[in-house]
Protein backbone atom coordinates (compact mmCIF):
# COMPACT_ATOMS: atom_id res chain seq x y z
CA UNK A 1 0.00 0.00 0.00
CA UNK A 2 2.78 2.41 0.96
CA UNK A 3 4.70 1.88 -2.26
CA UNK A 4 1.48 2.31 -4.24
CA UNK A 5 0.80 5.56 -2.41
CA UNK A 6 4.33 6.76 -2.99
CA UNK A 7 4.04 5.86 -6.67
CA UNK A 8 0.68 7.63 -6.93
CA UNK A 9 2.12 10.77 -5.34
CA UNK A 10 5.10 10.59 -7.60
CA UNK A 11 2.92 10.15 -10.68
CA UNK A 12 0.73 13.06 -9.62
CA UNK A 13 3.57 15.47 -8.99
CA UNK A 14 3.15 17.17 -12.35
CA UNK A 15 -0.64 17.41 -12.20
CA UNK A 16 -1.51 20.82 -13.50
CA UNK A 17 -4.44 22.73 -12.11
CA UNK A 18 -7.05 24.26 -14.39
CA UNK A 19 -9.58 22.46 -16.49
CA UNK A 20 -11.93 24.91 -18.20
CA UNK A 21 -11.12 26.53 -21.50
CA UNK A 22 -10.57 30.25 -21.42
CA UNK A 23 -9.33 33.11 -23.56
CA UNK A 24 -7.29 36.11 -22.57
CA UNK A 25 -9.39 39.12 -23.49
CA UNK A 26 -7.41 41.99 -21.93
CA UNK A 27 -4.12 42.65 -20.24
CA UNK A 28 -2.47 45.51 -18.45
CA UNK A 29 1.03 45.08 -17.10
CA UNK A 30 1.04 41.73 -15.32
CA UNK A 31 -2.73 41.57 -14.99
CA UNK A 32 -4.69 39.31 -17.33
CA UNK A 33 -8.44 39.19 -17.82
CA UNK A 34 -9.81 35.83 -18.94
CA UNK A 35 -13.20 34.88 -20.30
CA UNK A 36 -14.19 31.26 -19.88
CA UNK A 37 -15.73 29.51 -22.83
CA UNK A 38 -19.37 28.79 -22.35
CA UNK A 39 -20.44 25.18 -21.91
CA UNK A 40 -24.10 26.05 -21.71
CA UNK A 41 -26.38 26.50 -24.74
CA UNK A 42 -27.92 29.62 -23.16
CA UNK A 43 -25.30 31.73 -21.45
CA UNK A 44 -26.52 34.54 -19.27
CA UNK A 45 -26.61 38.06 -20.65
CA UNK A 46 -24.93 39.69 -17.66
CA UNK A 47 -21.34 38.59 -17.17
CA UNK A 48 -19.92 37.57 -13.83
CA UNK A 49 -16.44 38.85 -13.03
CA UNK A 50 -14.52 36.89 -10.40
CA UNK A 51 -12.12 38.99 -8.36
CA UNK A 52 -9.67 36.76 -6.57
CA UNK A 53 -7.24 37.66 -3.77
CA UNK A 54 -3.70 38.87 -4.39
CA UNK A 55 -2.17 36.38 -1.98
CA UNK A 56 -2.71 33.16 -3.92
CA UNK A 57 -3.26 32.16 -7.51
CA UNK A 58 -6.79 32.19 -8.90
CA UNK A 59 -6.60 28.76 -10.56
CA UNK A 60 -7.99 27.37 -7.32
CA UNK A 61 -11.38 28.40 -8.70
CA UNK A 62 -10.93 25.93 -11.55
CA UNK A 63 -8.75 23.22 -10.05
CA UNK A 64 -10.03 20.12 -11.84
CA UNK A 65 -13.27 19.03 -13.53
CA UNK A 66 -14.90 17.61 -10.42
CA UNK A 67 -13.73 20.47 -8.23
CA UNK A 68 -14.18 23.63 -10.15
CA UNK A 69 -16.38 26.45 -8.97
CA UNK A 70 -15.97 28.05 -12.39
CA UNK A 71 -17.09 24.91 -14.19
CA UNK A 72 -20.10 24.72 -11.91
CA UNK A 73 -21.01 28.30 -12.77
CA UNK A 74 -20.46 27.76 -16.50
CA UNK A 75 -22.63 24.66 -16.50
CA UNK A 76 -25.42 26.76 -15.02
CA UNK A 77 -25.22 29.19 -17.88
CA UNK A 78 -23.16 31.97 -16.33
CA UNK A 79 -20.76 33.97 -18.46
CA UNK A 80 -17.62 33.94 -16.35
CA UNK A 81 -14.63 36.28 -16.41
CA UNK A 82 -11.64 36.04 -14.08
CA UNK A 83 -8.86 38.45 -13.14
CA UNK A 84 -5.37 37.02 -12.79
CA UNK A 85 -3.27 39.56 -10.91
CA UNK A 86 -0.01 37.87 -11.91
CA UNK A 87 3.22 37.70 -9.93
CA UNK A 88 4.41 41.13 -8.77
CA UNK A 89 8.16 41.65 -8.89
CA UNK A 90 10.51 44.36 -7.74
CA UNK A 91 9.19 46.78 -10.34
CA UNK A 92 5.75 46.63 -8.70
CA UNK A 93 6.82 47.61 -5.20
CA UNK A 94 5.14 51.01 -5.42
CA UNK A 95 1.86 49.66 -6.77
CA UNK A 96 -0.92 50.82 -4.48
CA UNK A 97 -4.45 49.68 -3.74
CA UNK A 98 -5.61 52.56 -5.89
CA UNK A 99 -3.65 51.07 -8.80
CA UNK A 100 -5.26 47.68 -8.24
CA UNK A 101 -8.78 49.02 -7.81
CA UNK A 102 -9.01 52.11 -9.99
CA UNK A 103 -6.46 50.97 -12.54
CA UNK A 104 -6.60 47.24 -13.01
CA UNK A 105 -9.96 46.16 -11.63
CA UNK A 106 -11.66 49.19 -13.19
CA UNK A 107 -9.84 48.44 -16.45
CA UNK A 108 -11.17 44.86 -16.47
CA UNK A 109 -14.70 46.04 -15.74
CA UNK A 110 -14.54 48.71 -18.46
CA UNK A 111 -13.25 46.19 -20.96
CA UNK A 112 -16.09 43.76 -20.26
CA UNK A 113 -18.77 46.44 -20.31
CA UNK A 114 -17.43 47.91 -23.54
CA UNK A 115 -17.17 44.52 -25.23
CA UNK A 116 -20.65 43.51 -24.16
CA UNK A 117 -22.36 46.85 -24.58
CA UNK A 118 -23.56 46.88 -20.99
CA UNK A 119 -23.71 49.44 -18.20
CA UNK A 120 -23.13 47.05 -15.31
CA UNK A 121 -21.98 43.52 -14.51
CA UNK A 122 -22.07 41.07 -11.60
CA UNK A 123 -19.06 40.85 -9.30
CA UNK A 124 -17.94 37.82 -7.31
CA UNK A 125 -15.18 38.69 -4.85
CA UNK A 126 -13.25 35.98 -3.07
CA UNK A 127 -11.52 36.64 0.27
CA UNK A 128 -9.33 39.73 -0.23
CA UNK A 129 -10.92 39.98 -3.68
CA UNK A 130 -14.22 40.37 -1.84
CA UNK A 131 -12.82 43.40 -0.04
CA UNK A 132 -11.74 44.81 -3.40
CA UNK A 133 -15.20 44.11 -4.83
CA UNK A 134 -16.89 45.88 -1.92
CA UNK A 135 -14.65 48.90 -2.39
CA UNK A 136 -15.19 48.93 -6.14
CA UNK A 137 -18.97 48.67 -5.77
CA UNK A 138 -18.91 51.56 -3.31
CA UNK A 139 -16.77 53.66 -5.63
CA UNK A 140 -18.64 52.75 -8.83
CA UNK A 141 -22.17 51.66 -7.91
CA UNK A 142 -23.38 52.29 -11.46
CA UNK A 143 -21.07 49.60 -12.84
CA UNK A 144 -22.05 46.75 -10.48
CA UNK A 145 -25.45 45.13 -10.79
CA UNK A 146 -25.19 42.39 -8.16
CA UNK A 147 -22.42 41.67 -5.69
CA UNK A 148 -21.40 38.30 -4.32
CA UNK A 149 -18.85 38.15 -1.54
CA UNK A 150 -17.30 34.81 -0.67
CA UNK A 151 -15.27 34.15 2.52
CA UNK A 152 -14.69 37.90 2.64
CA UNK A 153 -13.30 39.62 5.73
CA UNK A 154 -15.22 42.79 6.60
CA UNK A 155 -14.81 43.31 10.32
CA UNK A 156 -11.09 42.74 10.88
CA UNK A 157 -11.29 43.02 14.65
CA UNK A 158 -13.43 40.05 15.64
CA UNK A 159 -12.26 38.17 18.71
CA UNK A 160 -11.30 34.91 16.97
CA UNK A 161 -9.29 36.51 14.16
CA UNK A 162 -5.79 35.29 14.94
CA UNK A 163 -4.22 36.77 11.82
CA UNK A 164 -5.62 40.17 12.74
CA UNK A 165 -4.35 39.89 16.31
CA UNK A 166 -0.86 39.35 14.97
CA UNK A 167 -1.18 41.98 12.24
CA UNK A 168 -2.26 44.64 14.72
CA UNK A 169 0.98 44.30 16.65
CA UNK A 170 3.29 44.31 13.67
CA UNK A 171 5.21 47.39 12.59
CA UNK A 172 4.20 47.03 8.99
CA UNK A 173 6.12 50.13 7.86
CA UNK A 174 9.34 48.55 9.07
CA UNK A 175 8.44 45.12 7.70
CA UNK A 176 7.66 46.31 4.19
CA UNK A 177 10.13 49.18 3.99
CA UNK A 178 10.29 49.96 0.28
CA UNK A 179 10.29 46.33 -0.79
CA UNK A 180 7.73 43.71 -1.75
CA UNK A 181 6.58 41.20 0.83
CA UNK A 182 7.66 37.64 0.27
CA UNK A 183 4.82 35.27 -0.57
CA UNK A 184 6.71 32.49 1.18
CA UNK A 185 6.80 34.43 4.44
CA UNK A 186 3.08 35.12 4.21
CA UNK A 187 2.50 31.45 3.56
CA UNK A 188 4.32 30.61 6.77
CA UNK A 189 2.05 33.01 8.62
CA UNK A 190 -1.05 31.36 7.16
CA UNK A 191 0.23 27.88 8.01
CA UNK A 192 1.09 29.07 11.51
CA UNK A 193 -2.60 29.67 12.16
CA UNK A 194 -3.01 25.88 12.57
CA UNK A 195 0.47 24.43 12.25
CA UNK A 196 -0.28 20.86 13.27
CA UNK A 197 -3.29 20.37 11.06
CA UNK A 198 -1.88 22.22 8.06
CA UNK A 199 1.70 21.02 8.22
CA UNK A 200 1.46 17.55 9.76
CA UNK A 201 -1.95 15.93 9.96
CA UNK A 202 -2.95 16.52 6.36
CA UNK A 203 0.04 14.47 5.16
CA UNK A 204 -0.64 11.63 7.57
CA UNK A 205 -4.24 11.65 6.36
CA UNK A 206 -2.90 10.50 3.01
CA UNK A 207 -2.22 7.11 4.57
CA UNK A 208 -5.85 6.56 5.48
CA UNK A 209 -8.04 4.56 3.20
CA UNK A 210 -7.29 3.14 -0.18
CA UNK A 211 -4.90 4.69 -2.65
CA UNK A 212 -7.27 6.58 -4.86
CA UNK A 213 -5.71 8.24 -7.87
CA UNK A 214 -8.25 11.06 -8.07
CA UNK A 215 -7.78 11.86 -4.37
CA UNK A 216 -4.00 11.90 -4.70
CA UNK A 217 -4.09 14.11 -7.79
CA UNK A 218 -6.45 16.50 -6.05
CA UNK A 219 -4.14 16.58 -3.05
CA UNK A 220 -1.13 17.37 -5.22
CA UNK A 221 -2.95 20.13 -7.09
CA UNK A 222 -3.98 21.78 -3.83
CA UNK A 223 -0.46 21.31 -2.47
CA UNK A 224 0.91 23.07 -5.50
CA UNK A 225 -1.59 25.91 -5.09
CA UNK A 226 -0.85 26.38 -1.40
CA UNK A 227 2.84 26.92 -2.03
CA UNK A 228 2.37 28.99 -5.18
CA UNK A 229 2.25 32.30 -3.35
CA UNK A 230 3.06 35.46 -5.28
CA UNK A 231 5.07 38.15 -3.56
CA UNK A 232 2.94 41.11 -2.59
CA UNK A 233 3.45 44.58 -4.02
CA UNK A 234 4.88 46.43 -1.02
CA UNK A 235 2.83 49.63 -1.08
CA UNK A 236 -0.51 47.86 -1.61
CA UNK A 237 0.32 45.32 1.09
CA UNK A 238 1.18 48.06 3.56
CA UNK A 239 -2.07 49.89 2.80
CA UNK A 240 -4.11 46.71 3.13
CA UNK A 241 -2.63 45.74 6.50
CA UNK A 242 -2.83 49.25 7.97
CA UNK A 243 -6.22 50.28 6.63
CA UNK A 244 -8.04 46.99 7.02
CA UNK A 245 -6.27 44.80 9.60
CA UNK A 246 -5.00 47.51 11.90
CA UNK A 247 -7.51 50.34 11.51
CA UNK A 248 -10.56 48.30 10.47
CA UNK A 249 -11.70 51.11 8.21
CA UNK A 250 -14.46 49.14 6.48
CA UNK A 251 -16.26 49.08 9.81
CA UNK A 252 -14.97 52.20 11.53
CA UNK A 253 -15.00 54.39 8.43
CA UNK A 254 -12.38 56.69 7.04
CA UNK A 255 -11.40 54.50 4.10
CA UNK A 256 -10.48 56.35 0.92
CA UNK A 257 -9.08 54.96 -2.30
CA UNK A 258 -7.47 57.45 -4.65
CA UNK A 259 -8.82 60.29 -2.57
CA UNK A 260 -12.42 59.05 -2.85
CA UNK A 261 -14.31 57.89 0.19
CA UNK A 262 -15.33 54.23 0.38
CA UNK A 263 -18.44 54.00 2.51
CA UNK A 264 -20.21 50.65 2.66
CA UNK A 265 -23.38 52.34 3.86
CA UNK A 266 -23.81 53.71 0.35
CA UNK A 267 -24.22 50.19 -1.07
CA UNK A 268 -27.79 49.60 -2.14
CA UNK A 269 -27.31 46.81 -4.68
CA UNK A 270 -28.34 43.17 -4.09
CA UNK A 271 -25.68 41.31 -2.10
CA UNK A 272 -25.12 37.61 -1.55
CA UNK A 273 -22.65 36.92 1.26
CA UNK A 274 -21.22 33.38 1.35
CA UNK A 275 -19.69 32.41 4.69
CA UNK A 276 -17.77 29.27 5.63
CA UNK A 277 -18.69 28.40 9.19
CA UNK A 278 -15.42 26.44 9.58
CA UNK A 279 -13.23 29.15 8.03
CA UNK A 280 -9.99 29.40 10.04
CA UNK A 281 -8.64 32.32 8.01
CA UNK A 282 -11.67 34.61 7.83
CA UNK A 283 -13.81 34.08 10.93
CA UNK A 284 -17.51 33.79 10.07
CA UNK A 285 -18.29 36.78 12.28
CA UNK A 286 -15.91 38.90 10.24
CA UNK A 287 -17.86 38.19 7.02
CA UNK A 288 -21.24 38.32 8.70
CA UNK A 289 -20.61 41.91 9.79
CA UNK A 290 -21.31 43.05 6.25
CA UNK A 291 -25.06 42.77 6.72
CA UNK A 292 -25.14 45.58 9.24
CA UNK A 293 -22.98 47.92 7.20
CA UNK A 294 -24.80 48.32 3.89
CA UNK A 295 -28.12 49.85 2.91
CA UNK A 296 -29.00 46.94 0.64
CA UNK A 297 -32.63 45.92 1.01
CA UNK A 298 -31.85 42.73 -0.90
CA UNK A 299 -29.20 41.11 1.27
CA UNK A 300 -28.78 37.34 1.47
CA UNK A 301 -26.41 35.55 3.81
CA UNK A 302 -25.62 31.95 3.06
CA UNK A 303 -23.69 30.07 5.74
CA UNK A 304 -22.18 26.80 4.62
CA UNK A 305 -20.51 24.18 6.76
CA UNK A 306 -17.21 24.61 4.94
CA UNK A 307 -13.72 25.89 5.55
CA UNK A 308 -11.92 28.68 3.71
CA UNK A 309 -10.44 26.52 0.98
CA UNK A 310 -13.25 23.99 1.10
CA UNK A 311 -15.55 26.77 -0.06
CA UNK A 312 -14.23 26.39 -3.59
CA UNK A 313 -12.67 22.94 -3.81
CA UNK A 314 -14.55 20.55 -1.55
CA UNK A 315 -16.99 18.07 -3.02
CA UNK A 316 -19.76 19.59 -0.91
CA UNK A 317 -18.98 23.05 -2.23
CA UNK A 318 -19.41 21.79 -5.79
CA UNK A 319 -22.91 20.66 -4.91
CA UNK A 320 -23.90 23.76 -2.98
CA UNK A 321 -22.05 26.88 -4.07
CA UNK A 322 -22.52 27.13 -7.88
CA UNK A 323 -26.27 26.44 -7.72
CA UNK A 324 -26.67 28.91 -4.87
CA UNK A 325 -24.92 31.64 -6.85
CA UNK A 326 -26.64 30.82 -10.13
CA UNK A 327 -30.12 30.69 -8.58
CA UNK A 328 -29.56 33.91 -6.67
CA UNK A 329 -28.38 35.72 -9.80
CA UNK A 330 -31.17 34.25 -11.93
CA UNK A 331 -33.71 35.77 -9.56
CA UNK A 332 -32.18 39.22 -10.14
CA UNK B 1 -3.85 -5.03 12.35
CA UNK B 2 -2.07 -2.47 14.52
CA UNK B 3 1.28 -3.91 13.61
CA UNK B 4 0.27 -3.46 9.98
CA UNK B 5 -0.51 0.19 10.62
CA UNK B 6 2.83 0.74 12.33
CA UNK B 7 4.68 -1.03 9.57
CA UNK B 8 2.75 1.00 7.03
CA UNK B 9 3.64 4.32 8.65
CA UNK B 10 7.24 3.29 9.07
CA UNK B 11 7.52 2.08 5.50
CA UNK B 12 5.95 5.20 4.13
CA UNK B 13 8.11 7.48 6.26
CA UNK B 14 11.16 5.52 5.08
CA UNK B 15 10.29 6.28 1.47
CA UNK B 16 10.56 9.97 2.31
CA UNK B 17 13.71 9.43 4.31
CA UNK B 18 15.89 7.52 1.88
CA UNK B 19 19.31 8.07 3.41
CA UNK B 20 18.44 7.29 7.00
CA UNK B 21 20.19 4.65 9.11
CA UNK B 22 18.06 2.28 11.13
CA UNK B 23 18.06 3.15 14.81
CA UNK B 24 18.46 0.63 17.63
CA UNK B 25 14.73 1.01 18.36
CA UNK B 26 13.82 -0.52 15.05
CA UNK B 27 12.71 2.80 13.63
CA UNK B 28 15.23 5.04 11.95
CA UNK B 29 16.95 8.30 12.52
CA UNK B 30 15.85 11.30 10.56
CA UNK B 31 18.07 12.32 7.70
CA UNK B 32 18.27 15.99 6.76
CA UNK B 33 16.22 15.25 3.64
CA UNK B 34 13.40 13.54 5.51
CA UNK B 35 9.93 15.01 5.26
CA UNK B 36 9.11 16.01 8.84
CA UNK B 37 5.37 15.17 9.02
CA UNK B 38 5.94 11.55 7.97
CA UNK B 39 8.98 11.16 10.13
CA UNK B 40 7.16 12.62 13.14
CA UNK B 41 4.14 10.39 12.52
CA UNK B 42 6.34 7.30 12.33
CA UNK B 43 8.02 8.23 15.58
CA UNK B 44 4.61 8.85 17.10
CA UNK B 45 3.49 5.37 16.05
CA UNK B 46 6.60 3.86 17.60
CA UNK B 47 5.98 5.73 20.86
CA UNK B 48 2.34 4.61 20.86
CA UNK B 49 3.52 1.01 20.42
CA UNK B 50 5.97 1.42 23.28
CA UNK B 51 3.19 2.84 25.43
CA UNK B 52 0.84 -0.03 24.70
CA UNK B 53 3.47 -2.73 25.09
CA UNK B 54 5.14 -1.38 28.21
CA UNK B 55 4.83 -3.48 31.29
CA UNK B 56 4.96 -0.32 33.41
CA UNK B 57 2.07 1.17 35.29
CA UNK B 58 -0.14 3.41 33.20
CA UNK B 59 1.03 6.67 34.79
CA UNK B 60 4.69 6.00 34.11
CA UNK B 61 3.98 4.85 30.59
CA UNK B 62 1.80 7.90 29.91
CA UNK B 63 4.42 10.25 31.34
CA UNK B 64 7.04 8.70 29.06
CA UNK B 65 4.70 9.16 26.11
CA UNK B 66 4.19 12.81 27.10
CA UNK B 67 7.93 13.44 27.38
CA UNK B 68 8.43 11.90 23.98
CA UNK B 69 5.86 14.27 22.46
CA UNK B 70 7.56 17.32 23.95
CA UNK B 71 10.91 16.21 22.55
CA UNK B 72 9.64 15.12 19.17
CA UNK B 73 7.57 18.20 18.39
CA UNK B 74 9.78 20.75 20.13
CA UNK B 75 11.18 21.93 16.83
CA UNK B 76 7.86 21.91 15.00
CA UNK B 77 7.81 25.69 14.68
CA UNK B 78 11.43 26.07 13.63
CA UNK B 79 10.57 25.95 9.97
CA UNK B 80 8.04 28.71 10.47
CA UNK B 81 9.86 31.20 12.60
CA UNK B 82 13.40 30.08 11.91
CA UNK B 83 15.75 28.58 14.46
CA UNK B 84 17.22 30.88 17.04
CA UNK B 85 19.53 33.39 15.44
CA UNK B 86 23.07 32.57 16.38
CA UNK B 87 26.32 34.45 16.23
CA UNK B 88 25.90 38.18 16.44
CA UNK B 89 28.22 40.33 18.43
CA UNK B 90 28.76 41.04 22.06
CA UNK B 91 26.72 43.86 23.50
CA UNK B 92 29.95 45.62 24.45
CA UNK B 93 30.96 45.94 20.78
CA UNK B 94 27.58 47.49 20.06
CA UNK B 95 28.31 50.20 22.63
CA UNK B 96 31.79 51.00 21.32
CA UNK B 97 32.05 54.67 20.35
CA UNK B 98 32.34 55.13 16.60
CA UNK B 99 35.13 57.51 15.71
CA UNK B 100 36.94 58.58 12.59
CA UNK B 101 36.10 58.39 8.90
CA UNK B 102 34.47 54.95 9.20
CA UNK B 103 32.14 55.97 12.03
CA UNK B 104 28.96 55.84 9.91
CA UNK B 105 29.78 52.36 8.73
CA UNK B 106 30.65 51.24 12.26
CA UNK B 107 27.39 52.58 13.66
CA UNK B 108 25.47 50.85 10.93
CA UNK B 109 27.17 47.56 11.75
CA UNK B 110 26.42 48.13 15.43
CA UNK B 111 22.76 48.72 14.66
CA UNK B 112 22.70 45.54 12.53
CA UNK B 113 24.32 43.56 15.35
CA UNK B 114 21.84 44.96 17.87
CA UNK B 115 18.95 44.00 15.58
CA UNK B 116 20.36 40.49 15.24
CA UNK B 117 20.58 40.20 19.00
CA UNK B 118 16.96 41.35 19.36
CA UNK B 119 15.95 38.77 16.76
CA UNK B 120 17.80 36.08 18.68
CA UNK B 121 16.03 37.05 21.90
CA UNK B 122 12.63 37.13 20.24
CA UNK B 123 13.15 33.71 18.70
CA UNK B 124 14.19 32.30 22.04
CA UNK B 125 11.06 33.75 23.64
CA UNK B 126 8.95 32.19 20.89
CA UNK B 127 10.59 28.84 21.50
CA UNK B 128 9.97 29.14 25.21
CA UNK B 129 6.30 29.95 24.68
CA UNK B 130 6.06 27.05 22.28
CA UNK B 131 7.71 24.71 24.74
CA UNK B 132 5.19 25.73 27.42
CA UNK B 133 2.28 25.13 25.03
CA UNK B 134 3.71 21.78 24.02
CA UNK B 135 4.07 20.79 27.66
CA UNK B 136 0.43 21.68 28.24
CA UNK B 137 -0.62 19.74 25.14
CA UNK B 138 1.32 16.66 26.27
CA UNK B 139 -0.20 16.88 29.77
CA UNK B 140 -3.73 17.04 28.39
CA UNK B 141 -3.00 14.24 25.94
CA UNK B 142 -1.65 11.81 28.51
CA UNK B 143 -4.49 12.63 30.87
CA UNK B 144 -6.86 11.42 28.18
CA UNK B 145 -4.96 8.20 27.52
CA UNK B 146 -6.49 5.04 28.86
CA UNK B 147 -4.42 2.31 30.43
CA UNK B 148 -1.96 0.54 28.12
CA UNK B 149 -3.80 -2.37 26.63
CA UNK B 150 -3.48 -4.94 23.93
CA UNK B 151 -2.21 -3.62 20.62
CA UNK B 152 -4.79 -1.15 19.27
CA UNK B 153 -6.36 -1.42 15.89
CA UNK B 154 -5.09 0.66 13.00
CA UNK B 155 -8.14 2.86 13.41
CA UNK B 156 -7.28 3.35 17.08
CA UNK B 157 -3.75 4.37 16.16
CA UNK B 158 -5.09 7.04 13.84
CA UNK B 159 -7.47 8.06 16.60
CA UNK B 160 -4.55 8.45 18.98
CA UNK B 161 -2.67 10.55 16.46
CA UNK B 162 -5.73 12.75 15.84
CA UNK B 163 -6.18 13.18 19.58
CA UNK B 164 -2.59 14.37 19.87
CA UNK B 165 -3.05 16.83 17.00
CA UNK B 166 -6.23 18.15 18.66
CA UNK B 167 -4.40 18.65 21.96
CA UNK B 168 -1.46 20.32 20.24
CA UNK B 169 -3.68 22.67 18.22
CA UNK B 170 -5.76 23.63 21.24
CA UNK B 171 -2.69 24.45 23.31
CA UNK B 172 -1.09 26.27 20.39
CA UNK B 173 -4.24 28.33 19.78
CA UNK B 174 -4.37 29.42 23.42
CA UNK B 175 -0.77 30.53 23.20
CA UNK B 176 -1.04 32.11 19.73
CA UNK B 177 -4.06 34.21 20.74
CA UNK B 178 -2.23 35.45 23.79
CA UNK B 179 -0.67 38.86 24.19
CA UNK B 180 2.85 37.53 24.72
CA UNK B 181 3.03 35.49 21.53
CA UNK B 182 1.71 38.31 19.33
CA UNK B 183 4.08 40.83 20.89
CA UNK B 184 7.07 38.51 20.54
CA UNK B 185 6.21 37.70 16.96
CA UNK B 186 6.03 41.44 16.23
CA UNK B 187 9.40 41.95 17.96
CA UNK B 188 10.97 39.21 15.85
CA UNK B 189 9.62 40.69 12.64
CA UNK B 190 10.74 44.20 13.57
CA UNK B 191 14.22 43.01 14.49
CA UNK B 192 14.52 41.02 11.27
CA UNK B 193 13.35 44.07 9.27
CA UNK B 194 15.85 46.35 11.01
CA UNK B 195 18.67 43.87 10.44
CA UNK B 196 17.73 43.63 6.74
CA UNK B 197 17.66 47.42 6.34
CA UNK B 198 20.98 48.00 8.09
CA UNK B 199 22.62 45.17 6.17
CA UNK B 200 21.28 46.49 2.89
CA UNK B 201 22.56 49.97 3.71
CA UNK B 202 26.02 48.54 4.43
CA UNK B 203 26.08 46.67 1.16
CA UNK B 204 24.88 49.75 -0.72
CA UNK B 205 27.67 51.75 0.87
CA UNK B 206 30.23 49.47 -0.79
CA UNK B 207 28.23 49.21 -3.99
CA UNK B 208 28.60 52.97 -4.42
CA UNK B 209 32.38 52.66 -4.13
CA UNK B 210 32.29 50.09 -6.91
CA UNK B 211 29.85 52.20 -8.94
CA UNK B 212 27.27 49.46 -8.94
CA UNK B 213 23.58 50.32 -9.13
CA UNK B 214 21.86 50.36 -5.76
CA UNK B 215 18.29 49.58 -4.73
CA UNK B 216 17.82 53.19 -3.67
CA UNK B 217 18.80 54.33 -7.14
CA UNK B 218 16.42 51.86 -8.79
CA UNK B 219 13.62 52.95 -6.48
CA UNK B 220 14.18 56.57 -7.42
CA UNK B 221 13.99 55.66 -11.10
CA UNK B 222 10.87 53.54 -10.50
CA UNK B 223 9.16 56.46 -8.79
CA UNK B 224 10.10 58.76 -11.64
CA UNK B 225 8.65 56.32 -14.20
CA UNK B 226 5.53 56.04 -12.08
CA UNK B 227 5.13 59.81 -11.93
CA UNK B 228 5.56 60.02 -15.70
CA UNK B 229 2.96 57.31 -16.24
CA UNK B 230 0.51 59.13 -14.00
CA UNK B 231 1.16 62.35 -15.89
CA UNK B 232 0.61 60.54 -19.19
CA UNK B 233 -2.70 59.07 -17.96
CA UNK B 234 -3.86 62.48 -16.78
CA UNK B 235 -3.01 64.03 -20.15
CA UNK B 236 -4.85 61.24 -21.98
CA UNK B 237 -7.91 61.68 -19.76
CA UNK B 238 -7.87 65.40 -20.43
CA UNK B 239 -7.71 64.80 -24.19
CA UNK B 240 -10.47 62.19 -24.11
CA UNK B 241 -12.79 64.30 -21.97
CA UNK B 242 -15.25 66.26 -24.12
CA UNK B 243 -15.42 70.02 -23.81
CA UNK B 244 -15.97 70.94 -20.20
CA UNK B 245 -19.54 71.51 -19.08
CA UNK B 246 -18.42 74.76 -17.47
CA UNK B 247 -17.26 76.06 -20.85
CA UNK B 248 -20.55 75.02 -22.46
CA UNK B 249 -22.50 76.75 -19.77
CA UNK B 250 -20.43 79.82 -20.30
CA UNK B 251 -21.08 79.68 -24.05
CA UNK B 252 -24.79 79.06 -23.53
CA UNK B 253 -24.96 81.89 -21.10
CA UNK B 254 -23.18 84.13 -23.61
CA UNK B 255 -25.63 83.10 -26.35
CA UNK B 256 -28.53 83.82 -24.06
CA UNK B 257 -27.11 87.22 -23.33
CA UNK B 258 -26.67 87.85 -27.03
CA UNK B 259 -30.25 86.68 -27.60
CA UNK B 260 -31.53 89.03 -24.97
CA UNK B 261 -29.61 91.79 -26.63
CA UNK B 262 -31.27 91.04 -29.97
CA UNK B 263 -34.67 91.14 -28.45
Amino acid sequence: MTSRLYAALSAARHCAPGCSEKDEVWRSGKVRLYRYRSISPTPSAVPLLIVYALVNRPYMMDLEPERSLIRGLLSRGLDVYLIDWGYPDGADRFTTLEDYLEGQLAGCVDEILKARGLDALNLLGVCQGGVFSLCFAALHPERVRNLITMVTPVDFHTSTDLLSKWARKIDVEAWVGQANVSGDVLNQLFLALMPFRLSHQKYVDLLRGEVDRARIENFMRIERWIYDSPDQAGAAFREFVVWFYQQNRLVRGGLAIGGRSVDLSTLELPILNLIGTRDHLVPPASSAALRGLTRSSDFTTLELDLGHIGMYVSARAQRQVPPAIADWLAAR
Amino acid sequence: MAADAWRQWAAFAALFNPTADPSPLGTFRRSPAAFAPFFDAEQFAAAARAFHQSGEDSQTAAAAFGDFLRDQFGGALDGMWGGAASGGSAAAAEEAPALGPAREQQERLQRAAAAWRRLDHAQRRLKRLWSDALGEAARVFVSRLGAPAAPPTAEALYGLYDAWIDCAEEAYARMAHGEAFGATLADALKAASDWRDESAASIEHWAKWLDWPTRREINTLSLRVRALEEQQRATRRERETPARPAAKTHKTAAKKLRGRGKR
